[in-house]
């Protein structure tokens, strides 16, 4: 009888092998293991196995049946695994075609260089002021210490609204209404439209400047070039080399025009550095004792420097774009690209 | 300021090379723009002396001359009549190159041989004498490159000055300047007149009536002035600088301007009627004719030169043309006055006269240099033209020029202004380098008196500029001030630009900006009614042209204009939108105009571009998904689109206005096709704007969370079969004006008009979703609730229910 049971577990073996499907395999199961499957009768038929025979036949029989039922499951598995594997094969697609959906449009890249320069003030305490683009005279020239046919508005073609309304040639009168309104310390920021009475390769009569201001006790040119030196160097890179250059603002002094090392070429001299090897980047100084007096700030007591700077002309430096006008001209092919 | 360093070397040594004194320059303050190298036209040009004159034998207008360079003898054929044995002149030997280019070559001329050419003024671009060969001083040695006899060759630095620093517009000025930063001493030229025995006190006189407008007029007279070239050198300092040489006399004066930073101006005295000059204010309506033949309106205020009739000149501005010197002028009457800055400038903007004088004079000249000048301009005019400076001058002076006086200067402030510690002792030096008297008072404070031309010096400030700026910016080390808190708060405003910012461009939108100003004609473009309040237009007065004469009312047409170039472009979709303000006009000019923060957008084309599963056109729905993602981000529940309120310029049936609660904040919808007609733009386009400052209002930055209901929610969908008329928000308004609590929301799912439904008629297909927050509701509970509020619609809407 033990050798009845050999003889199936070979059989039943080999014709596992043979299945290759789920069906073939599910056959061989209810072939060998099923309720009127061969082995289930050879233990049914347990009671004509000789006494002595009983515990080993009973033995076999079992492991046999947890042999195949083993193999059974192990096949199917693979087997099914194959199904999916198909089934997954077919399904494939091609996965170059484009994604679906809407592209990202662009920022501005006038308002990218705002953002940076004002989240770099941001982490040094500076608040963002704002002003009125059509301004009065008052504030764009004369509390800033230029009065009338003072020679220094020829730096500023200007704009005439009425005799004593302009449009604002810098965001500097933000810092004279700020100063009006609150006391010291004052650290602001105060970006926007400006407007000047040029048009060429290098000018729009429309552009972005931010200026900067910082009023407390002991403000020192020092601190001026400290907070200015740290600045760019986060615009720039910290291998930024730059140069404080004395200069003249009506309503700073000293003034200085700060450079840094032509980004282009670094310093060898070149087209955009019109061979200097240094670009102007900002302009900046210790507010004038006249200003801080027409806004009621006693200037013994208190000191401040301020400074300002063309969104654009950083812009176009970062960029490396060429022409000013590009950059109001709004051609999405030229947005595109930041 | 054009600096040339050859003329800069008579007043001061420069041992450094033009670069490095162009940086020292541009590091204390004088912006040193460009070095501009000035080289002769010419090449290989020697002063020569001619050993002997004949006759061509084979032409009569030409000679045959043997002429020599010192150590060679050259034949050479000649065609000028003005040159004889003995002469000295420039020869171009074989292999010159003279202006033009022209190689000079060995030839034979008529059978002679020719082994270089002379040459006159004009060939060489030394001159215009073109009449015969150039003369040369007789002890010019032979074998002299002409270039360097003529001292021809120079180094001019194009300085830009600050308006701050009238005293550099001279060549003494920065001779001083360059002096101070290079440890060298000025030189000044020596003034040294021969007085006439004729005695101008007895000729002529001068009368101010108006001595706000000129301060000090000076003069002095010259006679038997011989009119003619000038000399090469002044030729060449003068044309170094910029300006065009005219004669010996004009020339002088310009050279005396260029050298000391006073205008002068010479008056052919014949021409004086009564011999005198009167200062007097110009006259209402006043014309006058300039020395350029330009006839000019004069403004009111002008200060004129007039003699004893009629005015001669517009003073510090520009000579008249009456009394100008000519080639026959022999008695000069030379002017040298202070005029009111102030006045110059006002009468030089209005006329639009730029001059040199009216630079000078309105930024300010040094009060103290007037008579200098005069006297130096009447030496050099006596020595070029031959002629004797009258006894005396006249020096009308009635209204003293203000002058500062001592400046105080404490260390302890120059230090806390700088935040670092220069010397005393190297203070002192800087100060005095500069001309500075420097007086102490024991104890860390000093008096300080600037030099006359240093009219920008009047405050303690005045000199710490200059002293940190003759010590270095660059020594002065950085630190950084501790940062105090301030009482300015954030403005809530930029903070939700910048979310739509996101929002915007998340959705395949780009930023634009445009300018604010644009063409008045935009409001006839956008179809405004005549009392709109967008016509109330902000205006410039100095435009730059038509379109940029008035601030923008709106952003619509500034897009349209954006969406116009793009097209042209072949830039057929587009998706943009700005942030920047709307200007408009109260109407009262003692206010500024109202400045609104706007948000527009505009949207054309497919709805994207890189889509491969198919292209479709955007619509209105595309722009007002956009807009509502921004709502949505903000917060913003609840927003009306009321299509009865819209724009003149948008399509009737496809706009309206965008109300939330009850103020309106902006408009929607595709632009009216009579529109995009008059603009010429054939496609479609869906624009909005929305006025942040009102939307800024409505956002509440308050979250309140509300807890999630672990309970389902049980939906009901209903078809209602409406008028066509019937807005789905008029539906949802009316079921959501239903308060019932457990009714969560009502959303369309469909829309459907045409078989099966009557003409005229729609379904409008709404899902009703309920829930409770604290079971699961039951059919019966939410049987009941659902059909009172389908009941109630229909009786509201007149609706029926779709089989």
């Amino acid at each position: 009888m033990i050798a009845d049971i050999q003889q199936l577990e070979k059989d039943a073996l080999a014709e596992l092998e043979n299945a290759g499907s789920q069906d073939a395999l599910l056959a061989v199961k209810t072939k060998y293991l099923g309720r009127r499957g061969l082995l289930t009768g050879m233990l049914r038929n347990i009671s004509q196995v000789p006494a002595e025979e009983k515990p080993l036949f009973g033995k076999r029989c079992n492991e046999v049946k947890v042999l195949l039922e083993n193999k059974i499951e192990e096949s199917l598995l693979r087997l099914s695994e194959g199904a999916k594997k198909q089934t997954l094969t077919r399904e494939k697609i091609d996965v170059t075609l484009p994604g679906r959906g809407t592209r990202p449009g662009r920022i501005h890249p006038v308002t990218q260089i705002r953002r940076e320069i004002c989240d770099i003030f941001a982490s040094f305490g500076f608040s963002v002021v704002e002003g009125p683009e059509v301004e009065l005279d008052y504030y764009n020239f004369e509390a800033l210490n230029m009065p009338p046919d003072h020679p220094a508005r020829d730096m500023q073609d200007t704009f005439y609204i009425e005799e004593k309304t302009v449009l604002r040639t810098h965001t500097s009168p933000v810092q004279v209404r700020v100063m009006q309104q609150v006391k010291p310390p004052v650290r602001i920021l105060s970006p926007g439209r400006v407007y000047r009475r040029d048009s060429d390769v290098s000018h729009t009569p429309m552009f972005h400047q931010i200026e900067g201001l910082l009023v407390d006790y002991d403000v020192s040119f020092a601190d001026l070039k400290g907070i200015l030196t740290a600045f760019l160097k986060r615009v720039f890179g910290d291998a930024t080399t730059l140069r404080f250059r004395p200069s003249f603002f009506p309503f700073t002094e000293p003034s200085a025009e700060v450079d840094i090392r032509c980004v282009m070429c670094a310093g060898r001299g070149c087209r955009v550095c019109g061979h200097s090897g240094w670009l102007e980047i900002l302009g900046s100084g210790m507010v004038d004792p006249t200003v801080f007096q027409n806004v009621g700030y006693d200037a013994e007591v208190y000191s401040g420097f301020a400074f300002g700077l063309g969104l654009e002309r950083i812009a176009m430096l970062k960029y490396g774009i060429s022409d000013i006008r590009l950059l109001f001209e709004n051609d999405i092919r030229f947005l595109r690209q930041f | 300021m054009l600096v040339s360093l050859k003329w800069l070397k008579d007043y001061v040594d420069i041992d450094v090379t033009p670069q490095e004194l162009a940086d020292v320059l541009t590091m204390s303050g004088l912006e040193v723009e460009e070095i501009k190298t000035i080289e002769p036209e010419f090449s290989g040009v020697v002063v020569s002396r001619i050993l002997s004159v004949k006759k061509h034998p084979a032409a009569d207008k030409l000679s045959l001359c043997e002429v020599t360079d010192g150590e060679r003898t050259y034949p050479i054929v000649c065609g000028a009549p003005n040159i004889k044995t003995g002469d000295i002149v420039p020869l171009a030997k074989v292999g010159a190159v003279i202006p033009g280019g022209y190689t000079i070559k060995s030839t034979l001329l008529r059978g002679e041989q020719s082994d270089g050419m002379l040459c006159s003024e004009a060939e060489l671009e030394i001159g215009d004498d073109a009449s015969g060969i150039m003369q040369l001083p007789r002890d010019w040695h032979p074998g002299t490159p002409l270039e360097a006899a003529l001292s021809i060759g120079d180094t001019v630095l194009d300085i830009s000055v600050t308006p701050n620093r009238s005293d550099c517009l001279s060549m003494i000025g920065v001779a001083r300047e360059v002096a101070a930063l290079t440890g060298k001493k000025v030189r000044l030229p020596s003034v040294r007149i021969k007085e006439a025995s004729e005695d101008i006190l007895s000729l002529s006189s001068v009368t101010i009536i108006d001595a706000d407008l000129c301060p000090r007029y000076s003069a002095r007279m010259i006679k038997n002035v011989k009119i003619a070239d000038s000399p090469v050198w002044l030729k060449t300092r003068i044309e170094a600088a910029g300006m065009r040489a005219i004669n010996n006399v004009v020339d002088v004066t310009n050279f005396v301007m260029l050298e000391t930073g006073q205008p002068l101006h010479a008056f052919d005295f014949h021409f004086l009627e009564e011999g005198r000059i009167v200062v007097r204010r110009s006259e209402k309506g006043e014309v006058f004719v300039s020395l350029d033949g330009k006839s000019h309106v004069l403004p009111d205020d002008t200060t004129m030169i007039c003699d004893g009739k009629k005015p001669v000149a517009i003073g510090g501005i520009m000579g008249g043309l009456n009394s100008e010197v000519k080639d026959d002028t022999t008695v000069i009457f030379l002017e040298s006055a202070y005029f009111n800055p102030s006045a110059i400038r006002r009468s030089a903007r209005r006329l639009g006269m730029p001059t040199d004088a009216a630079f000078r004079f309105e930024r300010g000249i040094d009060p103290e240099g007037v008579l200098r000048s005069l006297d130096r301009a009447a030496q050099l005019i006596a020595e070029l033209a031959g002629a004797q400076v009258c006894k005396n001058y006249l020096d009308e002076y009635p209204r003293k020029i203000k002058k500062t006086g001592s400046i105080p200067l404490r260390l302890d402030r120059l230090r806390s202004v700088i935040g670092a510690a220069i010397e005393p002792k190297e203070t002192i030096r800087i100060l005095k380098s500069l001309g500075m008297k420097v007086r102490s008072d024991g104890r860390g404070k000093y008096l300080v008196d600037p030099p006359s031309a240093r009219v920008d010096i009047e405050r303690e400030v005045d000199l710490i500029e200059e002293i940190v700026r003759l010590y270095g910016y660059d020594k002065v080390p950085p630190s950084l001030p501790a940062a105090a808190a301030s009482e300015i708060s954030a403005i809530s405003r930029l903070e939700l630009e910048e979310k739509i910012r996101c929002t915007f461009s998340g959705s395949g939108y780009s930023e634009i900006i445009n300018y604010s100003f644009t063409s008045p004609a935009s409001v006839d473009y956008l179809l405004l009614p005549g009392d709109d309040i967008r016509r109330n237009f902000v205006t410039i007065k100095n435009p730059l042209t038509e379109e940029q004469s008035v601030m923008r009312t709106t952003l619509a047409y500034g897009l349209l204009e954006t969406l116009k170039k793009n097209i042209n472009n072949s830039s057929f979709n587009l998706k943009i939108f700005e942030i920047g303000r709307s200007f408009i006009n109260r109407g009262n000019n003692d206010e500024l105009p109202e400045e609104k923060n706007i948000l527009a957008g505009l949207l054309t084309g497919g709805v994207s571009e890189d889509l491969w599963g198919g292209k479709n056109a955007v619509d209105f729905y595309d722009l007002k998904g956009c807009l509502e993602n921004v709502f949505y981000d903000l917060k913003i529940e609840h927003c009306l689109y009321e299509a009865e309120k819209t724009e003149p310029f948008l399509h009737p049936g496809r706009s309206c206005a965008v109300v939330h609660n009850g103020v309106t904040i902006g408009y929607l919808g595709e632009v009216h096709p009579d529109v995009l007609r008059k603009m010429d733009i054939k496609n479609t386009a869906y624009i909005f704007e929305i006025n942040l400052d009102l939307l800024n209002e409505q956002v509440s930055r308050q979250i309140v969370y509300r807890e999630i209901s672990k309970f389902p929610a049980v939906v009901r969908d209903v078809a209602f079969v409406v008028s066509e008329d019937m807005e789905a928000g008029k539906m949802l308004e009316i079921v959501e004006g239903q308060t019932e609590e457990l009714l969560e929301n009502v959303v369309i799912f469909d829309i459907y008009a045409g078989k099966g439904l009557d003409a005229g008629t729609k379904s409008l297909g709404l899902r009703f979703s309920y829930k409770a927050p604290d079971r699961t509701l039951t059919d019966t509970e939410i049987n009941s609730i659902h059909e009172k509020i389908v009941q109630n619609t229909i009786a509201r809407t007149g609706a029926k229910i779709r089989a």
